[in-house]
C-alpha cells in the first residue's frame, strides 16, 4: 500500500504532517515540467482565421451555373487576390474538404488579368485602391466576389462583404450582384447576413 | 538472426513509438493555427458569425491583470465536464467548495462557512441576484440554466462588495449566458441514465427584421433519489420543467438592448407529509449603451418571483423587483471611474408552520444604494490603484459603507502581483432577525429583531498571477480574513430553555488557492487547482452550538479537469476532485475522492454523442450534512445525443 495515501472505495486517510512534504514534491514537479515548456509563436490572428473558414463554408451555400465547371468533380477554385492575410489557415480550412464531389483548390494571383477559372475570388485589402477596376473587369462571370474593403459591397458592386463589428465577423451581402453573375446563395447563408438592398 | 541487433532495433522501434505517442497520437494538426482553424471549422455557420474574435490571448490578459482571486468557467469546460446543472458546474471553479447534499440541495461557498444556507456569496445570473431574503443564500434547486447558453461562470473568492454590494462576503459567482446572435438555428439534446434518469434540452434561435436576435428555450429533467447511508432509497427525486427566451437588438453602433425570461416548476419527493413544490418566473431588461471613447452607461432592471412550498414546514413566495444604472468614464488616459445606483424591493411573503415562523408573515423589504471606484495608472501600464466604495442601506441594519482599495503591479508583461485589503458586510436576512421555532409561543429559538446587526469582514488579499507561455497560466492568492458580530444562538437572560439570535461570535479565517491552465501539447488540457482553509471561531463560549452551525470546511481540496481530444473525432474528459474531512460538526464528513469521466464522439458536424459517469470510485459517498439527515451520492452514468442544425 502507498506510503503517504490509503485509498479505499475512493476514501483518503492521510497520516498527519506527511502531507506537505508530498506536496512540495508535487509542486517541485509542476514547477520542473513549466520551465521545461517551450513558447510558441507565429499564429494567424482569430480574425483571419474565422475569415478563412467562411471563405471555405461559402461554397457551401453558393450554386453555381453548370457552365462554371468542366466536370462535375472539377474543382471548386478559391482565389487570393493582392496580399495573402489568411497565411495557412485558408489552407487548413480546406484540407480534406470536399463540396459533394467537388474538391477544393486555392490560386494566389497578383493582378485581376490573371483570374481564370475561379469560384470564390478573396480580394485582400492591398486592391484597395483598384477595387472597381477589378470589379468590372470580373463582370459578367460566376465569380462570388469577397472583401474586407470599405463599402465593397455598397458602392463598390462586390458581393460579399466581411464586416468586423462587436469583435464578430458578419457578412453583408449584395443579393442582386450575386444573382446578375447566375449565383445562387441559399436561404441559411442569408439568415446570417445582412442583405442589401432590403428585401 | 542478431539477437543483438534485434534488441537494438526493437529498442529503437520503442523510441519511434514514444515520439509518434509525443505528438500526432491527438490526431489533430501540427499547428497551433491549423488545430484553431480544425475546431472552427465544427461550427455551424451561425455560430461562426457569432464567434467572439477578441484573441484568446488578449481575454487572458484581461484576467491576468485584475486584482483579485478570480476563476473563469468557460462553455467548452463545461460541455466537456460532463456536468447537468449548474451546480455541477461550479465544481469545475477551484476556489470553490461545492458539495452535493441530495438531488437538488447543495452547499457552495468560497472561503469558508459553507452550509446549505451558506449565506457569504453573490450569486448572479445575468445580472439578476438570485440569493433569497430569507436566509441571504441561494436555493440552488432553483437555479437552473441551459447549461449550452452559458457563455462562462466567473467565481472571484474574496469579497466584491464596493461593485456589487452586500452579500458579496467571501466570493461572487457570475453567470453569462449568449447571446442571441451567438444561439441562432436549433439545438436539441436529450438523454438519461441512472442517477440523471431522463433530460431534454431543446432551442430554437432566429433573427427578425434586420439587428434582433432571439432564441426560446425548454428544458427539463427527471433526477433520482440520492441514497441513505444504509443504501436504501432516499425519497427525494426531483423533476423540473423550465422555458424561456431572450432577445437581443444590436445595432451596428455597438448598443445593446437585451429582454430575457425563465419560467419554471418543480417537484421533489418528499414521503411525509408529501412532496414539496417550487416554481417562479421572471423578467429582465437591460440597455448597454456607448458613449463616446470606451465609456459606456448600463440601465438594467429585472422583476424576479420564486415560491416553494415545504409542506407542514415552510412556504415562500418571494418577488424582487430591482432597477440598476451603472456608469463607466474614461476620465483620462489613465484613470476610469465606475459609479452605479441601485433599488431593490423584496416583497416576502412567508406561510409559517407549527414548526417555524417568520413573524411578520409579510414583509417588504427595500434596499438602495450607490458606488464609485476609480482606477488610476499611477505608473503606465505598471502599477494600477483601485479605490472605491459602496454605500448601501438595508432595513435591518441601515447604512453600510464597504470600501476597498487594490494594488496590481505588473512588473514584466503576463505578470501580475496584486494586494487588497477591503470592508464587506453580510446584512441581515430574514432568517436572523423575523424567524420564531416552534411557530407558536413558547418560543425556544427567535430572531434578534432589529438588534440584529450586518456580519463584518476585514479582508486582507495577496496574489500573483501569471501567464508563463500560450500554454500556461497560473494564480496563487493567499488571504487573511477577520470576522466580527458574526451570527450566534444564546440563551436569553435567565432562561435555560429560550435562546436568541445575535451577533456573538467572531471569526478569523485564512488560506490560499492555487490554479492552473496548462495545455502540455496540442489537444490536452488541463485546468484545475488546490485550497488550502484554515477556520478559528472565537468567542464560542456562548454561543449554544459552539460556532459550529456557521459552516463546515475542508482544508484541503484539490480540483483537476482534463480534456483529450483524441483521433476520429473522440474527446476523453475526466474531472479528479479530492475534498478533506469535514470535521466542525461530529461525526465527520469523511474525506473522498471522486472521479468523473466522459468520452465524447462527433462523428459528423452537427452531431454529438456522450456518455459521462459521475462518481465512478465509490458505490456512494456523502458530501456534506449532519448524520442524522444525511444523504449519500450514488456512482451513476448518462448518455447523451446533442443535434444542432
Amino acid at each position: 500500500m502507498n506510503r503517504y495515501f490509503s485509498i479505499q472505495a475512493g476514501r483518503v486517510r492521510r497520516p498527519e504532517g506527511s502531507f506537505f512534504g508530498n506536496a512540495a514534491r508535487l509542486m517541485a514537479a509542476i514547477f520542473f515540467l513549466i520551465f521545461s515548456i517551450a513558447l510558441t509563436n507565429g499564429e494567424v490572428d482569430r480574425a483571419n482565421q474565422v475569415k478563412a473558414v467562411f471563405l471555405f463554408r461559402l461554397t457551401q451555400f453558393v450554386e453555381w451555373p453548370a457552365r462554371a465547371f468542366e466536370f462535375s468533380q472539377s474543382p471548386i477554385i478559391i482565389g487570393v487576390l493582392g496580399e495573402d492575410p489568411f497565411g495557412e489557415a485558408l489552407a487548413a480550412a480546406i484540407k480534406g474538404e470536399k463540396v459533394g464531389e467537388r474538391p477544393l483548390i486555392i490560386r494566389y494571383y497578383r493582378r485581376v488579368e490573371e483570374v481564370q477559372a475561379c469560384h470564390v475570388l478573396f480580394i485582400s485589402r492591398s486592391e484597395t485602391a483598384k477595387v472597381d477596376a477589378i470589379v468590372a473587369a470580373l463582370m459578367g462571370r460566376s465569380i462570388l466576389t469577397v472583401s474586407e474593403i470599405e463599402d465593397f459591397v455598397l458602392k463598390h458592386h462586390g458581393m460579399i462583404r466581411f464586416m468586423t463589428e462587436q469583435n464578430k465577423v458578419n457578412l453583408r451581402i449584395n443579393l442582386e450582384t450575386a444573382k446578375a453573375a447566375g449565383l445562387e446563395l441559399s436561404s441559411r447563408l442569408l439568415r446570417v447576413a445582412e442583405v442589401v438592398p432590403k428585401r | 538472426m542478431d539477437s543483438r541487433l534485434n534488441k537494438k532495433s526493437s529498442l529503437f522501434g520503442f523510441a519511434i513509438l514514444l515520439i509518434e505517442l509525443a505528438h500526432p497520437v491527438f490526431g489533430q494538426p501540427h499547428t497551433e493555427t491549423a488545430r484553431e482553424i480544425e475546431a472552427l471549422k465544427g461550427l455551424s455557420i451561425e455560430q461562426l458569425s457569432a464567434i467572439d474574435i477578441t484573441s484568446v490571448s488578449k481575454r487572458s490578459e484581461r484576467l491576468i491583470d485584475s486584482p483579485s482571486a478570480i476563476q473563469v468557467i468557460s462553455s467548452e469546460d463545461i460541455r466537456r465536464s460532463g456536468a447537468s446543472s449548474l451546480a455541477e458546474a461550479l465544481r469545475l471553479a477551484p476556489n470553490l467548495q461545492v458539495a452535493q447534499v441530495d438531488s437538488r440541495q447543495w452547499a457552495v461557498s468560497s472561503r469558508g462557512f459553507n452550509s446549505v444556507t451558506a449565506d457569504k456569496l453573490l450569486v448572479l445570473i445575468d445580472g439578476r441576484t438570485v440569493y433569497t431574503p430569507l436566509f441571504s443564500g441561494v436555493f440552488w434547486d432553483a437555479q437552473n440554466v441551459m447549461l449550452e447558453d452559458i457563455d462562462r461562470i466567473e467565481v472571484i473568492s474574496g469579497p466584491g462588495a464596493t461593485l456589487w454590494g452586500a452579500n458579496a462576503v467571501n466570493g461572487v459567482i457570475n453567470v453569462t449566458t449568449k447571446s442571441a446572435r451567438e444561439t441562432q438555428g436549433t439545438l436539441v439534446s436529450a438523454g438519461g441514465g441512472s442517477f440523471l434518469k431522463d433530460f431534454t434540452s431543446i432551442r430554437y434561435g432566429d433573427k427578425i427584421g434586420k439587428d434582433v436576435y432571439f432564441r426560446l428555450y425548454g428544458m427539463g429533467f427527471q433526477r433520482d433519489t440520492t441514497l441513505l447511508p444504509n443504501g436504501r432509497d432516499g425519497n427525494n427525486d426531483w423533476s423540473l420543467a423550465q422555458g424561456g427566451f431572450r432577445a437581443d437588438w444590436l445595432p451596428p453602433q455597438g448598443e445593446m438592448l437585451t429582454l430575457q425570461g425563465d419560467f419554471y416548476g418543480s417537484e421533489i419527493e418528499q414521503l411525509a407529509p408529501g412532496d414539496s413544490r417550487t416554481d417562479g418566473q421572471n423578467v429582465l431588461s437591460r440597455w448597454a449603451h456607448p458613449i463616446a471613447d470606451g465609456s459606456d452607461l448600463i440601465i438594467q432592471t429585472y422583476w424576479d418571483r420564486t415560491w416553494r412550498r415545504i409542506p407542514n414546514v415552510l412556504s415562500d413566495d418571494l418577488n424582487t423587483y430591482d432597477l440598476d444604472v451603472q456608469h463607466r468614464i474614461v476620465l483620462s488616459d489613465r484613470n476610469k471611474l465606475v459609479s452605479g445606483l441601485g433599488y431593490r424591493l423584496m416583497a416576502d411573503e412567508v406561510g409559517n408552520s407549527a414548526a417555524i415562523a417568520f413573524l411578520p408573515e409579510r414583509r417588504n423589504l427595500q434596499l438602495f444604494g450607490g458606488f464609485v471606484q476609480d482606477e488610476t495608472e499611477l505608473v503606465e501600464d505598471r502599477l494600477i490603484l483601485t479605490l472605491g466604495s459602496k454605500i448601501e442601506h438595508n432595513d435591518y441594519s441601515g447604512f453600510q459603507f464597504q470600501p476597498s482599495i487594490r494594488l496590481a503591479w505588473t512588473p514584466i508583461t503576463n505578470q501580475t502581483v496584486w494586494a487588497a485589503v477591503s470592508r464587506a458586510v453580510r446584512s441581515p436576512s430574514r432568517i436572523d432577525a423575523d424567524v420564531v421555532a416552534p411557530g407558536v409561543p413558547p418560543y425556544s429559538l427567535q430572531g434578534g429583531g432589529n438588534g440584529f446587526e450586518s456580519e463584518r469582514l476585514i479582508a486582507y488579499e495577496l496574489g500573483y498571477h501569471t501567464q508563463l507561455t500560450r500554454r500556461l497560466g497560473m494564480s496563487i492568492a493567499g488571504f487573511y480574513n477577520d470576522y466580527d458580530d458574526i451570527r450566534s444562538v444564546e440563551f436569553l437572560p435567565g432562561s435555560t430553555t429560550q435562546t436568541i439570535i445575535v451577533n456573538g461570535l467572531r471569526a478569523k479565517t485564512y488560506g490560499a488557492e492555487f490554479s492552473l491552465l496548462w495545455e502540455p501539447i496540442d489537444g490536452w488540457r488541463l485546468r484545475g487547482g488546490y485550497t488550502y482553509f484554515k477556520k478559528r471561531l472565537l468567542d464560542t463560549g456562548s454561543d449554544v452550538n459552539h460556532g459550529t452551525a456557521e459552516g463546515n470546511d475542508p482544508h484541503h481540496q484539490v480540483v483537476l479537469q482534463s480534456m483529450v481530444d483524441l483521433p476520429a473525432h473522440l474527446e476523453f474528459d475526466s474531472l479528479v476532485r479530492y475534498v478533506d474531512n469535514l470535521d466542525e460538526i461530529g461525526p465527520t464528513v469523511p474525506a473522498y475522492i471522486s472521479m468523473d469521466l466522459r468520452l465524447g464522439w462527433k462523428p459528423f458536424p452537427h452531431w454529438e454523442f456522450s456518455i459521462v459517469g459521475q462518481n465512478l470510485l465509490d458505490n456512494q459517498h456523502p458530501e456534506f450534512g449532519p448524520l442524522s439527515t444525511r444523504q449519500e451520492i450514488p456512482r451513476s452514468v448518462y448518455g447523451k445525443v446533442t443535434w444542432t442544425f
